[in-house]
């Protein structure tokens, strides 16, 4: 059984990273992109070789008309990066061969105006201010 | 002079025509403001903010509005003294820019209307029930004790959730204006569509100038909107919808 972990993002504009990014220029965060991806971490029993072929398979998760799909290296958030899971998140029933468990993520990542990804202070002041209820959520942070 | 309302209008409200409706039903001199608008709102006496999906949920249901400058004045308002009312996704407006249960700082929430337990949009009509004493809430307090309102619970986030301290703050403080009921009035777990915590439909703040609630009254105002009417009722006539928005009227006079 192996923990692989996949972003899910959009090819076609994100209105609601649009959205963020401007509530967050308001709150004087200094972020100068932010992108929007969510999270899978699946518990695998299939193979390596054929596994995003399997996770695309699954139209409920991934529509390639508009979707892009890249398996992840970290199992943790990048550096810019947070991750926002529900409190209380159950194990998402996913009808995908092989595998048995899903945990899913909202990751936003901020990059500055260099391009870089923002620094830990701006992600904290994101966090904090508008992208995670710390009643009903937590945030994982790089 | 009648009070002056403002109907606030967020991309992706939708109630705003039915809100404006009662209101104006009720004898509020009554204004739908746009976001656009926003510079105007120091002008009227209480604010409602009806349902719909501002800025389409983005982030969270309520999120990105409680940052709209038009929650800088509703804020300022409310911390003034003026009436605010907020209702489905207005409810969940105020309860993210922390106006109820108001135990926390502005902006920073300390429960949240989230994804209901069955985690399905729920329509159904429901009651509400008064649970403090009306005077406890300026918008409550020309309503009888335990008054019960119908409305339609149309939403699929508004299963309130906090940890266990600050669900502890919401019933110590009486914060607790509402909760799900049977038409007779009785409360138990079945007469919640969505799950929230302690049976809650409606939370008000500390000074009880806030109100916010999830079901919607403004859509059982009226007997032709109401399931239960008979046949021998005027259609026209009010159901008990409307009564939540009286006692809101009688509040502004009295201010």
């Amino acid at each position: 059984m192996s923990l692989r972990t996949i972003a899910i993002k959009l090819k076609i504009p994100d209105n609601a990273a649009y959205t963020a990014l401007s509530a967050l220029r308001r709150l004087g965060v200094e972020v100068a992109r932010l992108e929007r991806a969510e999270i899978w971490q699946l518990e695998d029993a299939g193979s390596e070789r054929d596994f995003a072929a399997r996770v695309e398979r699954n139209e409920t998760l991934f529509n390639q008309n508009k979707h892009e799909l890249q398996v992840l290296d970290t199992d943790r958030p990048r550096a810019g990066e947070a991750w926002i899971e529900d409190l209380d998140a159950k194990d998402v029933p996913l009808r995908i061969a092989g595998v048995n468990r899903a945990r899913r993520f909202v990751a936003w990542r901020l990059f500055s105006a260099g391009h870089t990804p923002a620094d830990a202070a701006a992600v904290r002041a994101a966090v904090d201010q508008l992208l995670c209820n710390p009643a009903i959520e937590r945030a994982i942070t790089a | 002079m009648r009070a002056k309302v403002a109907v606030l209008v967020f991309p992706g409200t939708n109630s705003e025509i039915e809100t404006w409706r009662i209101c104006r039903d009720v004898g509020l001199d009554t204004h739908v403001v746009h976001w656009s608008q926003a510079a105007s709102l120091p002008n009227y006496d209480a604010y409602v903010l009806p349902g719909g999906f501002a800025y389409e949920d983005r982030v969270r249901a309520g999120a990105i509005p409680a940052h709209d400058p038009m929650m800088d004045y509703v804020i300022e308002g409310a911390q003034s003294g003026k009436l605010v009312l907020g209702v489905c996704n207005g409810a969940q407006i105020v309860l993210e820019a922390g106006l109820v249960p108001g135990t926390g700082a502005v902006r920073k929430p300390t429960a949240a209307f989230t994804r209901n337990a069955a985690a399905h949009f729920v329509c159904k009509h429901v009651y509400l029930k008064l649970t403090i004493p009306p005077e406890r809430c300026a918008i409550t307090a020309a309503l009888s004790p335990h008054a019960l309102i119908p409305a339609w619970a149309a939403h699929g986030e508004g299963r309130l959730a906090a940890t266990d301290e600050h669900l502890r703050e919401i019933t110590d403080g009486g914060h607790l204006a509402f909760v799900y009921a049977h038409a007779d009035g009785s409360v138990d777990e079945r007469a919640v569509p969505n799950g929230s915590a302690l049976g809650c439909a409606g939370l008000t703040n500390r000074e009880g100038n806030v109100l916010a609630i999830m079901p919607h009254p403004e859509r059982d105002a009226w007997n032709y909107n109401h399931p239960d009417r008979r046949q021998t009722d005027n259609i026209l006539a009010p159901s008990g919808g409307v009564m939540l928005f009286a006692a809101f009227a009688q509040a502004l006079e009295r201010l």
